[in-house]
């Protein structure tokens, strides 16, 4: 079965990996969506699919068929971090890191939506992510930072 | 020539509250404190964290990250009862699922590992375990094994007013099951109940609640030869390695445990644990890597927990606050097993009152037994004792913050001895103006609305002292890079990043050419477990002693090649600089050594005698509570806590909100059930163990008073991780009473708890 992950074409075997997250980790080596939940009630697995997005942990992997899966990979360009990923470091919003991948991906595809959000905004739609260091406040301040950045840029 | 001797001292260290007395070796030499005036160019600064890009990038590997060439999956079958005795287990039935590769149950695993046993003690107890090609065959295959199970059922007991209640019946085969009462006392309880205008008794209650950590218990373990290798998610690599050890009848030369990165461990991770030691003996029986990774329903049912605390509570004070008596009698269901932290140290320590007494019984209950959880007692002991404190002041109409200065303790109140530094009442005074304390301004009229808005306020007390042993090495490469070999760890805290700056502080290097390397029995010198908030406190003095070391050694050289006398020249910026103007880059120094290698050793010494070292804190809260449904929404909470030095404030912060938000969650909605009929958890999983989400966060303000503790060590720092979380949840409920003005005595403070105190 073919599938394209970060721009790369790759051929999965379904039935080795009925979830999506097991095929990225288990076949593809891919860590970055991690394993917490397996059953939708984390975010620590969000990933990309076609541009929407997805527990990649309730995604089937034989569905995915000629999909286009992103991960915490695609966001950064060569040599240079995506403004969210910078942002992260700026606002210390990783502590033990285990859910940045899926924040990042969360907030990235928000910003998307709602280049400009309010508070209610962020909390509502990183709600789908835990944290249980309780870095809340920094993923906040840094998805705030670089909203208010691109909207002075605009 | 004098032979060079090792000096060893006796030194006192207090680990989560336990005090342990340890022989020491006397370091070398001590570096002169660093006091809050001594000029310091990296600590103190919110440098970035170190490990920051690879954590946003994705490439930080955790131990469910590891993969290793032909590596297998183990997967554990765990007990579906409470309590009674296993008598059928097929495990040929297993070994026909396609993709399985061994199987074991009771009688295979040695006896130090106490895995698969058929005395079953709660429902998640290990009884066999599979290993397989894949993790589906091996889950496959765990099933096929539970299904096979055939138990005689015995009664049980899951809650603590089960377990003491005439005829209970009985918990573990080998004690009773409660244990005798521990009763420290001080002064006289009667003297200090009749010298009282006011006496309260109370009883307040607090839940099981659960570490979920978001990265499970696991390990990945592999042979070569009689060698193992073990990749473990742990707050203790050296505990991991003598637990392995010891069980497995190893060496522990023979043992090496790597910790990278972890995700969260919060107390439940300070050991081996049964995910290791099936991962090492598949390994070990089959010649093949295995990955043993808890999934999230053994890891909410069998990874440790907070215990639940009955606290039965007597204040007693004088008609102007002054306590003449504290006395408690706590009843804690530790599980199945369990250590005794206890509620009760709390209530000895963070008031002067002459006459305490705590009485601290220890209930076996047929479930999963307790780990440390992030201020383990004083959490628990913290929401009755500040609880009391706070009904106090309500029956004397005393401000609750004046009532607490009243009753201030200055001096060590167990061992009567003076603090290393105690700025409590600086901290009520910091918190009060940054709140606007006592507030009437967001207050709306119960008239009006069914929002009642209402403030509340707790304090806070920790030993935060740490202690030895713990060693480092600074290790200077050849083009001036800078390695820090400390073999501790990094739980999410920032202890790379702490050490790191320490070091290129005392060194004179730029902070970007220091590298922490942490995390590796094998290789990297002794620290203890990173828990009771002692990572800093224990393990910065020696990274600080190493790196002084290795600068001095860097200064002799330069001295030779400068042609200069040693004591005109410091180091600074990766430059050695000369009083009378020349200088040398450190790279220079290191060309002209070459692999002449400048390694600077440290070790902690012992802790000041006859102080008691503390981190101390208040919080005040505000919070909306919903009269019609019964929500309790916390809105703002400003916490001030005095910690003497703070290497990182970003990183002290993000600790300090960790601290709260789980507060938060601990007073309102996290709770363990179990079944008391089947004596089965039901809520297992992160949908229904409810910890709390972004929406949940309210405005926090979280500060640290600014100084140096230079009595504590040298380095000045006090423990600041597990502090955060100890007065939220009293605070919490102090602004809920003050809303409603009904007191809610038993957290979470759940809608229905709030609607029914409500209704009283």
């Amino acid at each position: 079965m073919q599938i394209s992950v970060n721009g790369r074409p790759h051929d999965l075997d379904p039935a080795r990996s009925p979830t999506l997250l097991a095929a990225l980790r288990d076949q593809l080596e891919l860590t970055s969506p991690k394993l917490v939940c397996d059953r939708g009630e984390c975010g620590a697995c969000t990933v990309r699919l076609d541009g929407a997005l997805v527990y990649a942990c309730l995604t089937l992997t034989a569905a995915c068929e000629g999909a286009d899966v992103q991960t915490v990979e695609s966001l950064a360009g060569d040599g240079t971090l995506h403004p969210l990923q910078q942002a992260f470091i700026d606002h210390d919003a990783a502590q033990c890191g285990f859910c940045t991948p899926g924040q990042l991906m969360a907030a990235a595809a928000l910003l998307e939506r709602t280049p400009n959000p309010d508070d209610a905004d962020i909390r509502a739609a990183m709600s789908g992510n835990l944290c249980r260091c309780g870095t809340y406040p920094k993923i906040i301040a840094a998805i705030r930072a670089v909203a208010d950045a691109s909207g002075a840029a605009t | 020539m004098t032979e060079p001797r090792a000096r060893f001292v006796q030194t006192i260290v207090e680990v989560e509250g336990r005090t342990e007395s340890r022989v020491v070796e006397m370091p070398a030499f001590e570096p002169a404190p660093w006091t809050a005036d001594t000029p310091l160019a990296i600590v103190g600064t919110s440098a970035i964290r170190v490990d920051a890009y690879e954590k946003v990038t994705g490439r930080a590997r955790y131990t469910a990250d590891i993969v290793r060439p032909g590596m297998l999956h183990a997967v554990i079958v765990r007990s579906p009862i409470a309590r009674g005795t296993l008598t059928t287990v097929d495990l040929d039935a297993a070994r026909a699922v396609p993709g399985v590769r061994g199987v074991m149950g009771p009688g295979d695993a040695p006896a130090g590992t106490r895995l698969f046993r058929t005395d079953v003690g709660y429902a998640g107890q290990p009884l066999a375990a599979v290993c397989a090609d894949s993790l589906d065959a091996a889950t496959r295959a765990a099933r096929v094994v539970t299904r096979s199970l055939r138990f005689d059922l015995a009664p049980h007991a899951v809650t603590v007013d089960d377990a003491i209640a005439p005829g209970a019946p009985t918990v573990r085969s080998d004690k009773p099951n409660a244990s005798t009462p521990d009763v420290t006392e001080r002064g006289d309880i009667a003297r200090g109940l009749a010298e009282a205008d006011v006496t309260l008794t109370r009883e307040y209650r607090t839940q099981v609640a659960l570490h979920s950590a978001l990265e499970p218990h696991g390990a990945v373990c592999e042979w070569t030869g009689d060698h193992l290798t073990v990749w473990e998610s742990t707050q203790g690599i050296f505990r991991v390695r003598s637990d392995v050890a010891k069980a497995l009848g190893v060496p522990q030369a023979s043992v090496r445990v790597l910790k990278d990165y972890m995700g969260g461990g919060f107390g439940a991770k300070n050991g081996a644990g049964a995910h290791t030691f099936t991962a090492a003996l598949f390994a070990r029986a089959l010649g093949a890597p295995v990955r043993c990774i808890n999934d999230r329903e053994a890891e909410q049912t069998d990874s440790g927990n907070r215990p639940a605390t009955v606290q039965k509570v007597t204040i007693a004070a004088r008609r102007d606050g002054t306590l003449t008596a504290l006395a408690l009698d706590a009843l804690v269901p530790l599980g199945i097993s369990g250590w005794e932290g206890g509620p009760g140290q709390i209530y000895h320590e963070l008031y002067a009152c002459p006459n305490v007494r705590t009485s601290e019984t220890w209930v076996y209950i047929n479930a999963s037994g307790m780990q440390a959880f992030r201020g383990p007692g004083y959490v628990e002991g913290a929401f009755g004792l500040e609880s009391a404190m706070n009904a106090l002041a309500r029956e004397l109409q005393m401000d609750p913050v004046a009532l607490r200065l009243k009753n201030l303790a200055t001096r060590d109140q167990r061992a009567d001895r003076p603090f290393s530094g105690n700025r409590l009442d600086e901290c009520y005074a910091e918190g009060m103006k940054r709140f606007g304390w006592p507030s009437t301004v967001n207050r709306l009229p119960s008239t009006v609305s069914h929002l009642r808005r209402g403030i509340g306020v707790a304090a806070q007390t920790w030993p935060t002292g740490g202690g030895p042993p713990s060693y480092a090495l600074v290790r200077i490469n050849s083009d001036a890079s800078v390695d820090v070999l400390a073999g501790t760890q990094d739980l999410g805290t920032g202890s790379r990043t702490i050490f790191a700056q320490i070091a290129a502080e005392a060194l004179g290097a730029r902070l970007d050419t220091v590298r922490a390397v942490i995390g590796d029995t094998e290789r990297l010198p002794y620290t203890g477990n990173s828990w009771g908030s002692m990572t800093t406190p224990s393990v910065g003095p020696a990274v600080r002693m190493a790196a002084e070391d290795a600068r001095m050694h860097l200064l002799e050289a330069a001295a030779q090649l400068m042609d200069l006398p040693v004591d005109s020249l410091r180091a600074e910026g990766s430059m050695v600089l000369s009083s009378s103007g020349a200088s040398m880059s450190f790279a220079d120094v290191c060309k002209r050594l070459g692999n002449v290698q400048i390694v600077g050793r440290g070790s902690r010494g012992p802790n000041p005698a006859g102080v008691a070292i503390v981190t101390v804190g208040a919080q005040f809260v505000e919070v909306e509570v919903d009269a019609e449904t019964g929500v309790v929404r916390v809105l703002r909470v400003v916490a001030v806590h005095d910690a003497g030095r703070i290497i990182n404030p970003a990183l002290a912060e993000s600790q300090m909100h960790g601290g709260i938000i789980q507060g938060v969650g601990y007073a309102l909605f996290e709770e363990r059930h179990i079944d008391r009929t089947s004596g089965v958890p039901l809520n297992t999983s992160l949908h229904d163990y409810k910890v709390p989400t972004m929406l949940d966060v309210p405005a926090i303000d979280a500060s640290f008073l600014s100084g140096s503790d230079t009595v504590a060590n040298h380095v000045g720092a006090r423990g600041i991780a597990e502090p955060p979380i100890i007065p939220t949840a009293p605070a919490i409920a102090a602004a809920v009473a003050d809303a409603l003005g009904v007191e809610v005595r038993q957290i979470p403070l759940t809608p229905w708890r709030v609607l029914g105190a409500l209704a009283e």
